[in-house]
């Protein structure tokens, strides 16, 4: 492709169309708003629309988790013990006599809240530390991503560990723990993306016009900015709750007798033999929820690329 | 999965599969399981307990009589016995050694608590003074390895938390982090084992040791998880064999810290636990619950038992003390012993309908050691193992200011009790006083008792000459292999 940079479709709001001196703030709004649009282009992609559809099951089995769940996460009856899966017990009962279908929900809100907690932090710190760096350059640059670099050197469950030896275990911390181990993810996706947009022409023009730094990171730059922020999301909330299974399995994170899909596996690990069960409904919880985060994330990606964009919506070439 | 190929060295080593790694080696210094199932093996004592009854039998000492007042005790001791390093063992070694326990106040040094002198009258005989009578003298000193004899200036020559001098049937040859290897001593005093080495391998989940007996990478295993035993049974795969120990698994609450200080309130916990239940969740019926300390099987066995699981009373009992519920208590459990984790999460769903919120803390053994020294605890559980005379069931864990005393507790009843007891030379009279002991301990709860475990080992079948103890120690002196 040649020729000069062109604006993204739908791109800044008030990419300035002509000379200084009109008014700079005058507004170009799209037909139909951008996430309107990304929302139909993911749904045309099935497999990004059954993902969704299930990540939000899930998000309202774990919202409304005291409702789905027939038994309580702690309902301990050692005579019930080990019995295989039956109408009363649909995922059967653990080493203890609890009701595996009730801890299984009962974890998803500890896990997704972990997950989101997790990728919250990061995204704020990574996007806030991406935004500064790639904007102001120069040692800001330096100081700021250089100290990514130290954290990125670190392998992600080891730094998450190191953060728990520290703060002791629990699903809090946890959450912080991986909310450190992705803030430098989350900081070099936006940087590399600030520096594609910071001397896109409609910032130039709105620098020359006076605008304030924090008005144009705001409006121009993050706007812009956002999509591979958005994918990276996605792929993160993934990640986030494998990592607290991993760190949970490891006895660091979610303590007993409180559910977490990790804690679980690793309670069930010791009856794989005599009781599938234990560790098969936990991790076939985890499996699905990570499948379906990446597969939002791949379809994320494809309705925010610009170029799959036009294709996707002008009907295929 | 790395078979140890060369590592399993000759074709006559037997390997043992345990579930830790010994976090040191010097039998005076150590206090973990892990360095006596290897140190048991290395080192010998005066007095042995027998494999059947644990009653105290000839070792070092081939014999040891008392004086009429009780306070000489003469040890004669055996001839023709020497070190790994093939020095001489005579009476100067077990003044040196003693005596390195007694003033360095290394962890028994309590167990020498009426000792006042050790001395060699000659080279096949010591003296022991002690201030008062002592009748489990040879239990105090023969109960087990951390009584070990040293060569005489062993500590200075030798670095004893790596390395091993000892007169027992095994040398201690290498140990890193994934094995402990020795080799038969063949100059053994009674005569050289039958196997040319033991390698103890550490395999800490149970379901993969048990897999390595089974297709035969090891010949023996303690790490046997309590739900497989009874599908074990039938298995011709394995031999299998379970023994009622003389470990006991138990509660205790801080005094210091309210409401744990009142009796009733620790009554009205000790109403509110179903035992059975406890002991079914953390050992799958391998176990005996047991409101005591001391096993059914033992002489020193006391029929007790006045908590019956009773919620309404429990409560009633908490209305009585006249604490506000719902109250909060931390339970400090360890992951080292995993049954205390599914255990404690039993007791937490037995307390909350009286009103008691049980936060479950698992942390490290480590941690859990320290906190428990520091008296950072609300209430813990653990065990005690390897108790052979009613004086480890009791003594150091029940008087006031005792070594193991961390919660706190303190009856001058049973003070004078235990420090009678420990002096009493008659056996009827001596259980009769720890009977006693009992009965107030348990109803001060000073300890919650909940169960004796048993004993659980498997191994390859055709090996033989190996006998399951139930004080837990692992002999392979005379160890044939199929």
């Amino acid at each position: 492709m040649t020729g000069a940079p062109v604006p993204e479709p739908g791109g800044s709001p008030d990419t300035p169309a002509g000379a200084p001196g009109t008014s700079p703030v005058a507004s170009l709004k799209p037909a139909r708003p951008r996430w309107r649009e990304t929302l139909g282009l993911l749904a045309r992609n099935p497999t990004a629309a059954v993902a969704s559809v299930v990540l939000l099951l899930i998000v309202v089995v774990a919202v409304f988790d005291d409702t789905f769940a027939p038994e309580g996460a702690n309902e301990i009856s050692v005579t019930d013990r080990l019995q295989s899966p039956s109408w009363a017990h649909p995922f059967g009962t653990d080493d203890l006599g609890r009701d595996i279908l009730s801890r299984v929900i009962l974890g998803a809100s500890v896990s997704l809240k972990v997950g989101f907690l997790a990728v919250g932090f990061a995204l704020v710190a990574g996007t806030m530390i991406g935004l500064l760096a790639g904007y102001y350059g120069k040692w800001v640059d330096d100081v700021l991503m250089r100290f990514m670099d130290m954290l990125f050197a670190f392998p992600a469950v080891l730094l998450a560990i190191a953060v728990l030896a520290v703060r002791g275990p629990g699903s809090g911390n946890t959450a912080l723990a991986i909310g450190i181990v992705y803030t430098p993810i989350f900081a070099r996706v936006t940087r590399a993306s600030v520096l594609g947009v910071r001397e896109e022409v409609y910032v130039r023009a709105s620098r020359s016009v006076g605008a304030s730094d924090w008005r144009i990171l705001t409006r121009h730059i993050l706007p812009n900015a956002a999509p591979p922020i958005i994918v990276q999301t996605s792929i993160s909330l993934a990640f986030a709750v494998l990592a607290e299974a991993a760190l949970s399995f490891l006895g660091l994170g979610t303590q007993p007798p409180n559910p977490s899909w990790g804690l679980m596996l690793a309670e069930g690990r010791g009856y794989i033999e005599l009781a599938w069960w234990l560790a098969f409904f936990p991790g076939m919880a985890i499996f699905l929820t990570v499948l379906c985060f990446n597969l939002l994330g791949d379809g994320l990606r494809d309705a925010l690329d610009p170029r799959q964009r036009t294709l996707m919506a002008g009907g295929g070439k | 999965m790395d078979t140890g190929g060369g590592g399993g060295g000759g074709d006559n080593v037997l390997v043992a599969a345990v579930s830790a790694q010994p976090d040191q080696f010097d039998p005076h210094v150590t206090s973990a399981y892990p360095s006596f199932q290897v140190l048991e093996n290395v080192y010998d004592t005066l007095a042995v307990p027998d494999a059947e009854d644990l009653t105290m039998q000839p070792s070092l000492a081939e014999s040891w009589e008392t004086s009429e007042d009780g306070l000489t005790w003469t040890f004669t001791l055996r001839e023709g016995v020497t070190f790994h390093d093939g020095s001489e063992f005579d009476a100067a070694d077990v003044v040196y050694s003693y005596n390195r326990i007694i003033d360095e106040e290394l962890n028994n040094a309590y167990r020498f608590a009426t000792v006042e002198n050790v001395e060699a009258v000659d080279p096949q005989t010591v003296e022991i003074t002690v201030s008062q009578p002592t009748p489990n003298l040879p239990a105090l000193i023969g109960g087990f390895k951390g009584m070990a004899i040293l060569p005489e200036g062993a500590a200075e020559e030798y670095d004893l938390t790596t390395e091993a001098v000892g007169t027992g049937p095994f040398t201690l040859e290498s140990s890193d982090a994934s094995r402990t290897e020795l080799a038969a001593y063949e100059d053994y005093w009674g005569g050289a084992p039958g196997i040319d080495g033991v390698e103890f391998r550490y395999i800490t989940e149970p379901a993969a040791a048990l897999t390595a007996l089974e297709n035969g990478e090891v010949q023996w295993t303690d790490n046997v998880p309590p739900q497989q035993i009874e599908s074990l049974e039938g298995d011709d795969a394995v031999e299998l064999a379970t023994t009622p120990s003389v470990d006991y698994w138990y509660m205790s609450m801080n005094y210091a810290r309210e409401p744990f200080g009142n009796p009733q309130v620790r009554q009205a916990i000790a109403t509110a636990i179903d035992r059975g239940a406890v002991t079914e969740a953390a050992r799958f019926g391998a176990a005996q619950p047991n409101q005591t300390a001391i096993p059914e099987d033992s002489f020193y066995y006391y029929d007790y038992a006045p908590y019956d699981a009773n919620v309404q009373e429990a409560q009633s009992l908490l209305q009585q003390a006249g604490v506000q519920t719902p109250i909060t208590m931390g339970l400090m459990v360890t992951d080292e012993f995993p049954e205390t984790v599914t255990a404690a999460q039993v007791i937490a769903s037995q307390l909350e309908p009286i009103g008691i919120t049980v936060d479950v803390q698992t942390v490290d053994f480590a941690t859990w050691l320290d906190r428990q020294a520091q008296g950072d605890f609300d209430a813990f559980m653990l065990g005690w193992l390897g108790n052979i005379d009613p004086f480890d069931f009791y003594h150091a864990q029940h008087i006031t200011d005792g070594s193991s005393n961390f919660q706190g507790y303190s009856n001058p009843q049973v003070d004078e009790l235990l420090n009678s007891a420990a002096t009493e030379t008659d056996e009827a009279a001596r259980k009769d006083l720890y009977d006693q002991a009992a009965k107030l301990i348990v109803d001060d709860v000073s300890y919650l008792y909940l169960y004796n475990p048993d004993v659980v080992q498997a191994w390859a079948p055709g090996l033989s000459g190996y006998e399951i103890r139930a004080d837990k120690a692992i002999n392979f002196e005379g160890v044939e292999l199929p």
